[in-house]
């Protein structure tokens, strides 16, 4: 027969834990039956059979340590962007299975392509690159952080719209979870600045980009103002001293 | 299902002398209709799932029976089988037991290490000379009279379950007592005599020596709860601080229809049911 139908009641006398969920503890020092008795583990004399006998993680015994042995190099940039690149081929491969649409109303953004796996990890934004565009074939709309001039004429070339954000961290996990609450930071430093109004970048706050999009559902009221305020540097000039 | 869709005072299913319900008071045909409309169909989930009947289960007799109660004869309860009918798990009874009983251990063992036995730092004997082995102070772990090394010390001895491993063992411990028939539900538990003689004599008339009676109203019937106290082997307790460790403690279960609600409240699980109206047909 298959299996024992216990007849007796359950009650705390008859509780078991599931076996081998539970497994006994080693305890040394207690005797030779237990095969860690005696020296508990420790072999014979030597400054680790000792008490307290804590050598420093990485001491080599005098001998100069892998950690000092090799010269310190270089310097870390702090303000160093690492982006999530994704190509051409693979977004168009995603939009044949079906697992990625795009429309003027719904562009793709870095939630979509993380929610349907053509990404893994966003890290600090999505860079949309041009390897497999001889496969790409279908127009459509992308917002992301950045893009490559090869896969700028791409999807331009096929119809589609590219239009690259800024997102700083705290935008960025908005648009990840699709909030819509809080509105996305306008660049502040220089370098965001002008590169975001670099019509070649199709940045979003660049006037000649806006002027391509037209009235698409996504392009926001507020990349306009934007637009005018952070672009005003172009026109500006310095006063020249008049001698 | 559908005693849901009435409402969940709807416990009992009255019903004719035979103890199958048949939705009597479900019979006019207007009534069906507007239910059937009102009634909303989950989409299909993903994962197949076992649709389970619900349990039925007479009423035991009250202490003592309250003005709105129903009789006891010819009426069942319908319990959800996702409380009341899952599998036994001895192991997850054993997790829930040893849970609770190390978080009731008070943890103040003491000892004093040789740092916190009263005396004195001198050096007992000399270094050299004396021809026996050299010590310290008085208060060594070798000596009589010295510290303890590495003795109990007051410590918490709780430890951490999974909220789900802890509703599961309520599931399962009320499901086993269902299976031994050693769980009754009574409409409601109030003693208003107040008089523990009485009482005793009612408890062994219904034959519920060594019961623990769960109730689900914020606080246990003043009456019962002062009736009940000095009788041994029998407690009361209020449907919140009910513990896996005691309803298998005590040999009989008897719920209140409230505590049934609660447990169905806070235990069931999403899966379909048959919806009452069905199971006639079965």
């Amino acid at each position: 027969m298959a299996t024992r139908i216990r007849t007796t009641r359950v009650t705390l006398a008859n509780l078991s834990p599931a076996q081998g969920s539970q497994h006994n503890p080693k305890r040394v020092g207690r005797g030779q039956g237990s095969g860690y008795g005696g020296t508990a583990g420790r072999g014979a004399n030597g400054q680790k059979s000792r008490s307290g006998a804590g050598i420093k993680p990485g001491f080599e015994g005098g001998q100069t340590p892998i950690t000092k042995l090799f010269p310190k190099r270089g310097f870390i940039n702090q303000n160093a962007r690492t982006w999530a690149p994704v190509n051409l081929d693979r977004i168009q491969y995603w939009i044949e299975q079906g697992r990625l649409t795009s429309s003027p109303e719904n562009p793709i953004t870095a939630r979509e392509l993380l929610m349907s796996g053509c990404i893994h990890d966003v890290h600090d934004g999505i860079k949309i690159l041009g390897d497999g565009a001889e496969h790409f074939k279908d127009p459509i709309y992308v917002i992301a952080s950045r893009a490559s001039k090869s896969a700028i004429d791409a999807i331009e070339s096929k119809g589609g719209k590219v239009v690259c954000q800024f997102y700083n961290p705290l935008a960025l996990r908005d648009c990840v979870k699709g909030r819509t609450d809080r509105v996305a930071a306008a660049p502040t430093r220089r370098e965001d600045i002008t590169w975001y109004t670099n019509y070649r970048n199709r940045g979003y706050i660049s006037p000649a980009t806006l002027k391509s999009l037209g009235d698409l559902p996504f392009v926001e009221e507020r990349w306009k103002l934007l637009a005018t305020q952070l672009g005003a540097w172009k026109k500006q000039e310095f006063d020249v001293q008049k001698k | 299902m559908l005693s849901r869709a009435i409402g969940s005072t709807s416990r009992l299913a009255l019903t004719p002398a035979v103890a199958y319900p048949c939705s009597a008071r479900l019979s006019t045909a207007t009534v069906a209709s507007k239910l059937r409309s009102s009634i909303h169909h989950p989409p299909p989930p993903k994962q197949a799932t076992p649709i389970q009947t619900p349990l039925f289960l007479s009423l035991t007799e009250p202490f003592k029976r309250g003005k709105g109660d129903p009789p006891p004869d010819g009426n069942v309860v319908v319990l959800d089988p996702t409380v009341f009918n899952e599998p036994v798990r001895r192991d997850i009874l054993h997790l829930c037991t040893v849970h609770y009983l190390d978080s009731l251990r008070q943890g103040s063992a003491n000892t004093k290490t040789r740092g916190e036995v009263r005396g004195s730092g001198i050096k007992i004997r000399p270094q050299k000379g004396s021809g026996r082995a050299r010590l310290g102070d008085g208060q060594s772990p070798m000596l009589v009279g010295g510290g303890i090394a590495f003795g109990p010390k007051p410590r918490d001895f709780s430890t951490k379950l999974p909220r789900k491993v802890i509703q599961m063992g309520m599931r399962v411990a009320l499901s086993v007592k269902m299976k031994e028939n050693l769980l009754g539900v009574m409409s409601s538990l109030l003693w208003p005599c107040g008089r523990t003689k009485h009482l005793v004599h009612r408890i062994e008339a219904l034959g519920l020596r060594k019961t623990l009676f769960i109730t689900g109203e914020e606080t246990p019937h003043v009456g019962l709860d002062r009736a009940i106290r000095n009788i041994p082997s029998v407690h009361l307790m209020a449907a919140d601080k009910v513990n896996v460790y005691h309803i298998l403690k005590h040999q009989r279960l008897v719920l209140d229809i409230k505590a049934v609600e609660y447990f169905e409240r806070t235990l069931k699980k999403d899966t379909p049911l048959v919806p009452l109206s069905k199971l006639a047909s079965i």
